[in-house]
Formats: C-alpha cells, structure tokens, sequence
C-alpha cells in the first residue's frame, strides 16, 4: 500500500504542476512585459484575432478565460481582492448589469469615446462601455407569409400566427432579453400577455438553436421564427447549399421600425474592481472600441459594430444596415431579466 | 488505511458540501415559492421520466452486448469487445446537436424517410441520446459480471431443459444484477445533471430549472437549493442499489471454479450478433461524429487542437488515477462497513447527480474560503502573500473531477470487491496468507478488471467534462471538450467535428490498452 501511497501523491504532484507551468509562463511574461487578465464570456474565432491584433499593436500579453457570464461572476466575486481580473467581458446586457450589481467593476473615464459611441452604451458613471451588439429579429417564409404581413414584435401575438411561430426555449438569454425590453416598454402586464400569446401560437414546443428554427421555416413546419440576426447572416455567409437553400425561401427583418427600434443586446466591457493591471485593461477596452476591432466584430462574427462611423466589408451585414435600433437603457433590460425569467415560467414558454 | 479511505472520500464531497451550505446558509427568497407554483412538478416530471429512459434503454442495450461478448463467439467478437466501450467518449451534447441536426424536418433522416422518421428530440429524446452514449457503463459492469460467474448455474438450467435465453435469464442475469443495478445508476445520476443535451432537445429537467434560476433569476442561492433535490435523489438511487446488493450477495458464487466457455452461435444467430454490436456503435458514434465529420470538411479546422488534446489526455488521465485509487480505497472501507466510511462514500458519490456547474461553485467556494483564512495567518508567518489557490494550480480542476466523478471509480471498484467473498478471504487467512499477501495473490487478480473499469469510466468522464472545465481552468488552458462546446453552442457544427473526433480518438488510447489486458484476463479465465 506504500507504493499506492506514493504513487498518489506523484500524481497528485503531477497534476498540480501541469497547468501551474502555463501560469508561471505567464508570471515570467509578467516580468519580462506587459500582460493582461481578461475573463470573456464571448468565445468567437473573431475574439481571438482580435486578440492577437491587440497584442500586435501593443505589445501587451493576453491571458484569457472564456465561461459563461454567470460563472465568470461568481469566480470573480469568490476570489474578492485577490481576483487577477484585469477586464471583464459579457454577452449580454443582464450579465453586464449584474457584474455591476455585484460591484465587480472599477469606474474609468470613458468620455474620451463619447463621440464614438452612442449615449447608451457607456455608462453613465463609467462601470463598462458596449463593445457589439446583435439583434432579436423575425423570419418568414417568402411562400407562406407576405411581405408587410408582420412588422413588430407584438404582431407575432395574433391570432393569425396560432401554429406557425419557432422559437427557441426561455432558457436563451436573447429571449430573456428580448422579453425584458417589452418589459420595460410596455409593462409586466402586457409582455405576460405578448409571451402567453406566443406560446399558444407556437409550431412546436422549442427545440434547439436559432439556426434550428431558420431550417425549420424552410422545412415547412413553422412560418415565422425569432431568430438573432447574425445566425441567419453566418447562413448567408456560408458555403453550405443546405444553409443557402434555407436563406433563399427566408426573408429576414429587423421589427418595430417605427417604433421603439429592433431589439439589441450588447456584448459590454469594464475594468474589474481589483484589477491588477489597470493600464493594461484600459488599452485593451479602448482597442475593443478601435475602427479595427469593430470592422473584424462586423466581419467575422456579424455583429453590429457599437461604433456607427466604423467601417467593415461585409455584403450580408451591409445590406442589413441601417435599421432603427432600440436604445433602451442598459441597466434596465438588465434589472427586468429576472421578471422576464419568472413571465416565462408562468404561461409555460418552455 | 481506512482513516485515509474516509478523509480522501470526504475531501471528494467537501465540494457538494459548501453547495448544501451556500443553498441553506442564505436569506429566504419568494422564487422557490413562484416555481413551486409554475415549473417545479413539470421539472421533477421530466427528470424521472429521462432517467428512467435512459437507465432502461442502457440496460437493455449494454446488457445484451455484454452477455454476447462474454458468453458467446461471433466474428468481430474481440473487437467490439472494446469498441463497445468507446460511445462513452461522445459527450451527450455532441451526440444531441447531430442527431437533431440529422432527424428534424428537413434533415437528411426526415427526407429519406419521406418524413416518417421521428425528430430526436424532448425527454424520450434525451433519454435515447444518454443511453446510446451511456450504455457502456451498464456493458463494462455487467460485462465484468458475465465473465466472472461460474458455469455451473447456467449449466445445470440447460441440463434441467431450460433454453439458452431460459438459462440465461434465470440464472446469468439475476447472478449479474448488482453489476447491472450499478452501471444503471451511474445513467440515471449523469442524466439527471447533464445539461446541454436536454437544453438543447428541449426537455424542461431539474438541471434546467436549477440553471435558469441561476442565469435567468440571477439566483445562486436557489440554484444551490434546487441542487439539494438532486442530491436527495441520488441518495435514493444509491439507497436502492445498496438495497438490492445487500440481498444478492447471498446468492453470488465465490471465485471462478469453473469459468463459463464461450457458445459457437449458429451462422445466421453470429451474423445477427455481430450486426448487433455494430448497430450500437453506428448510432451511437459513426451516424453523429460522421454527420459532424461531413459538416466539418466545408469548414476550416479549429486551432490549438494539438495543445487542447495535450492538456485533456494529461489533465483526465492523471486526475483519473487519483480518482480510481479514491474509489479503490473506498471500496475497502464502504467492505468494512463502518459508519463513517459509508458515509464519507455516499457524500462522495452524490457529486456525480449535480450539475457540473454547480459543484464548480462549490469548488470555488471552498477554495475562496480556504484561501481568505490562509491569507492573513501565512502572511503574519511569512511576510508574504499566500499563492493564489484557484487561479494558479490546477487543484481546483482536480479537486471539482473528484467530487463529480470520483461515483464512476467508486462502483466498478465495489463490485469488484464482491468477487473477493468473505470466505475466499477466509480460506486465504487459514492457510496463512498475510493482509499483503492476500491483496497481492487473492484481491489483486480478482479486483483487477473492476479497477480497470474505474480508470477507464473516469478517465473518459473527465476528458469530455465541460462546465467546471470551463470556469476552473488556469489562464490560456483549453481542452477539447470546451473547444468542441464553444462552437457547437455557436451553432457552428462543422467547427466542432474536430475536436469532437478527437475526444474518442484520444479515449481509445488507454483504452485499447486496458482492453487488451481486461479480455486477455478474461480469455485466461474462458479457458476450460
């Protein structure tokens, strides 16, 4: 049994040292340069070039941690003053919100950006600013549904959509977040009654990703989806027949333009509180809002830039563009997630 | 040596632990009361609806390809004898996306079939999907059992005029009940904490409801809570399993008197036999991996592919053997029967019935805890400040596999120990043998498959871990698993064939490994 002893404590040894040698990579980078914590829940091809461009053009080391916005939160809460964050990055407005609430971020100064980037998208005591944004849209069959036959959002509660609307479960945060902004526009009541009206009016109960519910309008089963705009832009933008056969008989609009815009979510950046590098993540936020890292955000991943004035080459994206977008407070779409949570559960949206 | 079996299983659950005391330590909260009102019966519903779906089918499936590779010959026989492992190297979620991706409307399954074929999709759904991938726990377990018993049983049936399945289902297959029982409650505790599949095949489990009340509510406290019920249930499965073990075990023959031969099936019984075993691995990995294969090649191929399977085979390989000397000490003292002992297992155990995302929260509490007592007492001793526990080492990542998985080394391991009855050892003790001696010469060959089980399953299970993998890692450290997760959530299929080939590709290494050593040992024992 001795020998079991040691053999356990070797691989004990082992593991403990594997990952740690990574890390003390990343100490002797330290002393020789410049380094950077970031904790991203995004995890997109275009991150990663960006990453490298940053690095790039300022000779700053990144050291990364890609999770989901909740686990990145409560890491980064456990760890209190010790946290190596250096910037926090989140998907969605309800995680940026609630890293705030939780008071992870330190205040910087970013008026320096305010001719850059819309009102909204900074905050307005400098916790974070919005790096990209993506749309809750709707598709329809150009077969079965007419051009002008639906225009918002609240038009899917007709009865004339009863068995044809796809959709993908209440547990996706573009859902959540789609119901918080009726939410705030129109009242608890009345986005109970919009989701209950959904709900009754679905092809089927929901079932996988956007892209999924994109196939399924094509496929026949369902004649308008929810769909974000940049699954059916990657469809465009992709070489496989089956996606473009489902992008040919699909027309794709933004909803409520004459009213409160289309829905946004916002992919958002700060400084953490206990930032060992706060120089660092400075740079690195304000790089995430260059013309340079905006045009990859619109040409690799399909993301409306947050920087209007930015330029990008992406034929699917641009015809797209302009649309009259949402503007709707940041802290608000965040505060009512949880009451949109508690909506879904009640009428029943999966 | 027990004293190290019970702190070793205790330092495993301390995880499960720190969940049990965020979920009890917190203020009340009005949203148990609102999901009590809304979701919770249908929640609770669908649970045991998939793990009674899953653990059935599995049963079925990996009982069946365990009896034929056991007992019967038929060509192919000692391939699939360890390609049959192999399913369980597809993660869930991998096998989930492609199915649906194939049979929902308008994918290639629904056109072929004019429409006829069903969407894999909801609880039934989700069910089939962790059978197809799960089932081997039930094949390795049973497997193990088949090649242990003693003829003498089915013979006498045969002799008796009973038929080959009459035989078998009298007298093999109640003989191999416990090991069955064992592999089908590890299906039912992995189904009722994935998350990914059911997420996506829209089947509304606990899992999910505790994640939403987490990610949408913003609670982790009732999350936490939610997990409680999880672990209520796996007390229950291993309550049940534990009953049905205690009433076998008088029923159980002792050591390999007379090892079973294999049966020469007639030609068209092998053709079917063999047509069988492939049927498991065609649905099961070559259908799916090869629908994200064909995606793949309009795609470019992911990076750091070579680094992601570096880091996967050294992390789950050596967090297996910890994991697998865990459970084999354990074993030994859940044998003694002490309080203390079982306890310490049980609390090690129910890990593997919570979502992975939860016992990481339990990780990082611990470690945080720790970590702020140390600071201030090393520092008042040293002068300097005290390593950072979470993000520095990897003990964070071993310590969340442990209290996850260290149930799949833990019941191969004490079924194992059932072969060694107390009058074997007995025997071994009169004519003189020391504890040594008895380990080395009567426990060893005996346990040696069962431990090899343990390693496999677990190092399977670490290598296609996703959620505490993903928030517990060091900086710039991927596996292929989080690689494969990341595009497959992003919709991007053909971007995760890769690394999703590679999670069984890297599996098969050890495995042919153990496999050649398990059926050499097993031929050894076949022989008359």
């Amino acid at each position: 049994m001795k020998n079991t002893l040691t053999l356990f404590a070797a691989t004990l040894a082992l593991a403990a040292c594997n990952p740690a040698s990574q890390t003390s990579d990343s100490a002797s980078a330290e002393s020789e340069g410049r380094v950077v914590n970031v904790y991203s829940a995004r995890h997109y091809s275009s991150d990663a070039v960006v990453y490298a461009a940053f690095t790039e053009a300022t000779g700053i080391e990144i050291n990364l941690i890609e999770a989901r916005g909740d686990q990145l939160i409560e890491r980064i809460r456990a760890d209190g003053e010790r946290s190596p964050a250096d910037v926090i990055v989140t998907v969605d407005a309800a995680r940026l919100h609630r890293a705030e609430e939780a008071g992870l971020f330190a205040q910087s100064d970013y008026s320096e950006f305010a001719d850059r980037l819309p009102d909204h998208l900074i905050h307005p005591q400098g916790y974070w600013v919005g790096v990209a944004q993506r749309s809750r849209v709707i598709a329809y069959s150009n077969e079965r549904v007419q051009d002008g036959e639906i225009t918002t959002y609240a038009d899917l509660a007709d009865e004339r959509w009863n068995g044809r609307i796809c959709v993908r479960s209440s547990g996706s945060v573009y859902n959540q977040s789609l119901l918080a902004s009726i939410v705030a526009h129109e009242g608890e009541e009345a986005a109970e009654a919009w989701a209950q009206a959904i709900v009754n009016n679905m092809a089927r109960a929901p079932q996988g990703g956007d892209r999924d519910q994109l196939r399924a309008i094509a496929a026949g089963e369902c004649d308008v989806a929810i769909t974000n705009h940049y699954y059916f832009a990657m469809m465009a933008n992709s070489n496989e027949p089956a996606d473009q056969a489902v992008v040919e008989q699909t027309t794709l609009f933004f909803p409520n333009q004459d009213t409160t815009g289309a829905h946004m979510n916002v992919s958002g950046a700060g400084i953490a509180l206990n930032a060992p590098h706060p120089d660092e993540a400075r740079e690195f936020i304000a790089f995430l809002v260059s013309d340079e890292a905006q045009r990859i955000f619109a040409e690799m991943t399909n993301e409306v830039p947050a920087v209007p004035t930015a330029q990008w080459d992406n034929a699917t994206l641009s015809a797209m563009m302009p649309f009259t977008q949402d503007d709707l407070e940041i802290a608000e779409l965040g505060a009512n997630n949880a009451i949109a949570q508690r909506i879904f559960d009640r009428v029943g949206w999966q | 040596m027990n004293i190290i079996a019970v702190l070793a299983a205790f330092i495993c659950g301390l995880p499960i632990l720190a969940v049990a005391a965020i979920a009890l330590g917190g203020g009340s909260t009005d949203y148990l009361r609102h999901l009590a009102e809304t979701r919770l019966p249908t929640y609770l519903f669908h649970s045991a609806y998939v793990g009674l779906v899953a653990s059935l089918t599995a049963a079925v499936i990996g009982t069946g390809l365990a009896w034929l590779t056991a007992r019967c010959e038929f060509p192919g026989r000692k391939f699939f004898t360890w390609a049959l492992i192999l399913p369980l190297a597809v993660p869930a979620y991998v096998a989930a996306y492609a199915w649906l991706d194939i049979s929902q409307a308008g994918g290639p399954l629904d056109r072929m079939s004019w429409g006829l074929f069903p969407t894999i999709r909801g609880t039934w759904g989700s069910g089939l999907m962790f059978a197809l991938v799960l089932y081997p726990y039930v094949y390795l377990l049973a497997r193990n059992a088949f090649t242990g018993q003693s003829a003498d049983a089915y013979d006498a049936a045969r002799t008796l005029g009973a038929s080959a399945f009459g035989a078998f289902w009298r007298t093999s297959l109640p003989m191999a009940r416990p090991a069955i029982a064992a592999g089908m409650a590890l299906v039912i505790m992995e189904a009722l904490a994935d998350y990914g599949t059911v997420a996506h095949l829209g089947s509304p489990t606990l899992s999910i409801g505790l994640i939403r009340a987490w990610s949408g509510a913003g609670s982790l406290l009732d999350a936490a809570r939610l997990s409680l019920i999880l672990v209520v249930f796996a007390l229950v499965i291993f309550g049940l399993e534990r009953h049905g073990r205690r009433r076998m075990q008088v029923q159980t023959s002792s050591g390999k008197q007379r090892p079973a031969r294999r049966f020469q099936l007639s030609p068209l019984q092998a053709g079917l036999a063999s047509l069988a075993a492939f049927m498991a691995l065609f649905l099961s990995m070559i259908l799916p991996l090869g629908r994200l294969a064909w995606r793949a090649l309009r795609e470019p191929v992911a990076n750091g592919l070579a680094q992601a399977s570096f880091n996967s085979l050294t992390v789950a390989g050596s967090a297996a053997v910890i994991a697998t000397l865990v459970g084999l000490t354990t074993a030994y003292a859940l044998r003694r029967k002490s309080v203390l002992g079982t306890a310490a297992a049980r609390l090690a155990g129910v890990g593997y019935a919570v979502p992975g995302a939860v016992a990481a929260v339990g990780v990082i509490a611990l470690l945080s805890g720790i970590q702020r007592w140390l600071d201030p007492t090393w520092e008042s001793l040293t002068g300097s400040v005290f390593p950072i526990l979470l993000t520095g080492t990897a003990a964070a990542l071993v310590l969340a596999y442990l209290s996850r998985f260290v149930a799949a080394a833990i019941s191969p391991c004490e079924t194992a120990l059932a072969r060694v009855t107390r009058s074997l050892n007995g025997a071994a003790k009169t004519l003189g043998a020391n504890t040594r001696r008895r380990l080395l010469a009567v426990h060893l060959p005996l346990i040696a498959p069962g431990v090899a089980s343990a390693l496999i399953l677990s190092f399977v299970e670490i290598l296609k871990e996703l959620p505490a993998t993903m928030i517990l890692r060091p900086f710039n450290f991927n596996t292929l698993a989080i690689i494969a997760h990341q595009y497959a959530s992003d919709e991007r299929l053909g971007e995760a064939a890769a690394p999703a080939l590679l999670i069984p590709l890297i599996a098969t290494l050890p495995m042919i490994f153990v496999a050649r050593y398990l059926s050499s040992s097993g031929e050894n024992g076949a022989r008359p």
